[in-house]
């Protein structure tokens, strides 16, 4: 960075800024601080505090302390339409617009005169457009265009609100090469007119390419901001995963502990594909073991494991194998997936693993009957209570009875619900996606020891997990997943946390 | 409604008309163990590996080397190339050539031949049986040893295993329509058989009518040669990799049969012993650098593969050499006095690691 860049003022700084969720801290007293004109990365796992920090800027979450200053002035953020005002606006992964209404009402929505003239609106945004190189149709309707094209028309709604601060969470996730180019080459003009830019993205090459300065968080810490072309990609890698509590919470795999070998193949998925989300990705799963499925989100891993349990289709056309015991297997609903022995346990607990308004006993109860070989919709009170005590006692799930409703439950025993409804269906092959997410500390120890004892009993587990420590220290072998396919494979005693998030970045 | 939903499946490509190989993980998670081996020998094309009375035997073309201390001893040449070799509880060797002859080198049938079977000309394994037989494993019954490729790409499945008597030359099928059996080894009174065109090893036991039952199957590549080994432990070489693209060659017979007909056989899309040695070849193998190793940009046609496999057949680790590797093409490994020996026939290497046992 030269001398001029340095003497370029804060746009926007935020000091000792933390945001607490229920006594827990998500952000850690940070400082961070916005030149004009300049591109500055935030990088960090999971969980590291990067969306916290980017909710808090765009008026999504308020702080919980410290200062916020636009231009020099200290400000409170308390709702997006207030950024918008200060001139900080937004680039979501998964872009805000609506679908079904033109590009050209796109941009203009929130903004609409009393009478609208659409062709006077749609020439208006052909001339913006145009003004910034975009190549969109103004009369196309959002949900006919690709996402590069959508992100576009969201950077365009970006620069027509005057925003001074442009904020990208992972704008390149879903983008081609070629797109990728394309924006930042658009990037790269909003520099040059002294527009600042905020970019989160997990591709370390990109924000290496990219930006001016970086910024990297950990475990809601602020670790290290510098100049761009002072970090490398194992710099970068080093101080994101660089955790001490961490590892004392969760220990490393090996130690201590025997590795379980693996028994026989239970499941061989081959050149499985789905749209650009899984990319013809194989691997084998083993009785006997815990497999751990390492990857950021957007790197495939849930959407693999819906397909196996058939929660979602993989393509039509050539959209590869999936053999289940030596058998090809293609399921329409994860009904026939129950039926055969795979059961998922989601990541969405709250919003698909169970219905909050049902008491813990008519929870597993549904577990049992969603079966191939139950008795479909009679039920019997007695089995059900039976059935709930048996589990609450075996998973020690804390409630009053059998008959407390799950929402009154903590996140650790409403997870250990969600288990419980999928034991009951005695699978074969048990899918846990992020099981201790939202949970205690207490609880994910306990969900640990069950995912050991069930791999113990010879049944096959996944587990995946996007928080390192976890995949390291349940885990018998590591799958790491990158960009929709599984590139790489570690043995517990070799997977350090460098190399396993150099395999899922790299 | 089965035919239509063949049909189906055929038409969207899944199920069973999917064009997808298994994966190398798990035991056979890829690593460079066959290349840091230490090379015992250098010769054309060796093939087979026994063990007799004089030690360490390897085949190459028309010769029987015996191999020590990194030098090579002549012990027997033949009129003809020898694709199958096996050692015989007496200390002999038993010899199959290319035109279907069975002789014997050493031991108490020493020089004796047996003449060429019309229905078993395609000599590919030999083991010896408990009561003195000989097995036999006939890859084809209209293409030679050195045509396997050619056996792959019409697809067929006429391979057989006979039992030869040595004493008389009586020969009896034990199992008919494998698709090219190619290595074999004796289990009590069954036998288990590698079946190379469907990645598989089979177990033909007496009275089930040589149907048999699998043991192993979808394998990653083609498997050959089998050797017991200690600990019950039996080895596999499997001498080339199975790829999609070849898959999908194999799904598109009007394009192999064309391709057959006009395409000299070392440039077709087929699986070889030793691929990137002509500019003529379909695809060529280069590789790209990923997370520190070369990994190839294209089709791997070759490979080096050696599996472990423990009592119930189940792979517990192998060897590799790699796309970037020097010992593809890996036709036969054995196991003797704490070290493995293999032939990288592609490569032109026999060579010899440390039998470490199992690695989970």
């Amino acid at each position: 960075m030269n001398a001029q860049e340095l003497s370029k003022p804060a746009l926007l700084e935020m000091r000792k800024v933390g945001k607490d969720y229920r006594g827990v801290a998500a952000l850690k007293d940070i400082d961070f601080d916005l030149r004009l004109g300049e591109v500055h990365a935030i990088l960090g796992e999971n969980g590291a505090g990067k969306s916290t920090l980017v909710k808090i800027l765009s008026g999504a979450v308020a702080p919980t302390r410290g200062e916020i200053r636009v231009e020099g002035q200290p400000v409170q953020i308390a709702s997006p339409a207030l950024a918008r005002r200060y001139g900080i606006a937004m680039v979501y992964q998964e872009t805000s617009l609506v679908p079904t209404m033109s590009v050209a009402q796109n941009l203009y929505l929130g903004d609409e005169k009393f009478f609208n003239r659409l062709r006077g609106a749609y020439i208006e945004a052909q001339q913006f457009l145009q003004s910034l190189n975009f190549p969109v149709d103004p009369t196309a309707i959002v949900q006919s265009l690709g996402t590069a094209k959508r992100q576009m028309v969201e950077i365009a709604r970006a620069v027509r609100l005057k925003a001074k601060v442009i904020i990208f969470d992972e704008p390149t996730a879903t983008l081609t090469p070629e797109e990728k180019h394309h924006l930042f080459a658009l990037i790269d003009r909003l520099r040059k007119s002294e527009v600042s830019i905020i970019f989160i993205s997990h591709a370390l090459e990109e924000a290496l390419d990219i930006s001016d300065r970086i910024t990297v968080l950990r475990d809601g810490a602020h670790i290290i901001t510098g100049d761009a072309r002072t970090f490398s990609r194992e710099t970068i890698i080093r101080h994101m995963v660089g955790r001490s509590l961490s590892d004392e919470l969760y220990g490393r795999a090996t130690d201590g502990r025997k590795l379980r070998r693996a028994g026989e193949t239970v499941l061989s998925v081959q050149n499985l594909s789905m749209q650009n989300v899984v990319r013809n990705t194989s691997f084998t799963i083993f009785a006997g073991q815990v497999t751990g499925v390492f990857g950021l989100v957007g790197s495939g891993r849930t959407e693999t494991a819906r397909i196996i349990a058939g929660v979602v289709k993989r393509d039509f056309f050539h959209g590869g194998d999936v053999r289940f015991q030596g058998k090809s297997v293609r399921y329409r609903t994860p009904r026939e997936a129950v039926g055969d022995g795979i059961v998922y346990v989601t990541d969405d607990r709250k919003g698909d693993g169970f219905f909050e308004t049902m008491s813990i006993a008519e929870n597993i109860y549904l577990g049992q009957i969603s079966g191939r070989n139950s008795r479909g919709f009679v039920a019997s009170m007695s089995e059900t209570r039976a059935l709930a005590a048996n589990w609450t006692n075996k998973l020690a799930i804390k409630a009053l009875d059998g008959d407390s409703r799950v929402i009154e439950l903590s996140g650790g025993n409403q997870q250990k619900v969600v288990i419980a409804k999928a034991l009951v269906q005695k699978p074969k092959l048990i899918i846990f996606d992020e099981p201790t997410r939202g949970v205690d500390v207490g609880a994910i120890a306990e969900i640990h020891h069950l995912i050991a004892t069930l791999a113990d009993e010879g049944l096959a587990v996944i587990v995946i997990s996007s928080y390192l420590p976890e995949i390291l220290s349940v885990s018998d072998r590591i799958l790491v997943s990158r960009q929709g396919r599984i590139v790489e494979e570690l043995s517990p005693d070799e997977a350090t946390s460098e190399a396993v998030m150099f395999a899922a970045v790299y | 409604m089965i035919p239509f939903r063949k049909a189906m499946d055929r038409w969207l490509g899944r199920g069973e008309a999917s064009i997808t190989t298994p994966p190398m993980d798990g035991a056979f998670r890829p690593n460079d163990r066959l290349d840091a081996a230490g090379a015992i020998l250098e010769t054309p094309a060796p093939d087979g590996l026994a063990i007799t009375s004089q030690g360490l035997i390897v085949s190459s073309g028309r010769s029987l080397l015996r191999v020590d201390k990194g030098t090579s001893t002549p012990v027997a040449s033949f009129d003809a190339e020898i694709t199958a070799l096996t050692g015989l509880p007496d200390g002999g060797a038993a010899v199959g050539l290319n035109d279907g002859r069975i002789i014997f080198v050493g031991g108490q049938y020493d020089g004796r031949t047996i003449a060429a079977n019309a229905r078993a000309s395609c000599i590919t394994a030999l083991a010896p049986a408990m009561d003195g037989a000989l097995i036999l494993a006939n890859g084809s019954a209209t293409n030679g040893p050195a045509e396997w490729r050619r056996d792959l790409m019409e697809k067929n499945a006429s391979g057989s295993v006979w039992r030869l008597e040595p004493s008389s030359g009586l020969a009896t099928q034990l199992a008919g329509k494998l698709a090219y059996p190619n290595g074999l080894i004796e289990e009590g009174a069954a036998i288990v058989v590698s079946q190379s065109w469907r990645a598989a090893l089979t177990r033909i036991a007496p009275g089930d009518g040589g149907r048999g039952v699998a043991v192993l199957e979808n394998l990653p590549a083609y498997p050959g040669r089998l050797s017991r080994g200690a600990d019950n432990v039996t080895w596999l070489a499997l001498f080339a990799p199975r790829s999609q693209l070849v898959e999908f060659v194999l799904s598109e017979d009007r394009y192999r049969r064309r391709m057959i007909s006009e395409i000299e056989a070392d440039h077709w899309v087929a699986p070889c012993l030793r691929a990137g040695r002509s500019p003529l070849e379909p695809t060529q193998q280069g590789g790209v650098r990923q997370l520190g190793v070369l990994k190839p940009w294209s089709p791997n046609r070759s490979y080096g593969l050696v599996a472990r496999l423990d009592g119930a057949y189940r792979p517990t680790m192998s060897l590799h050499s790699r796309a970037n590797g020097r010992r593809h093409g890996v036709t036969s490994c054995l196991s003797f006095g704490g070290r493995l020996y293999f032939c990288a026939k592609g490569d032109g290497i026999v060579a010899s690691c440390a039998d470490e046992g199992s690695t989970p």
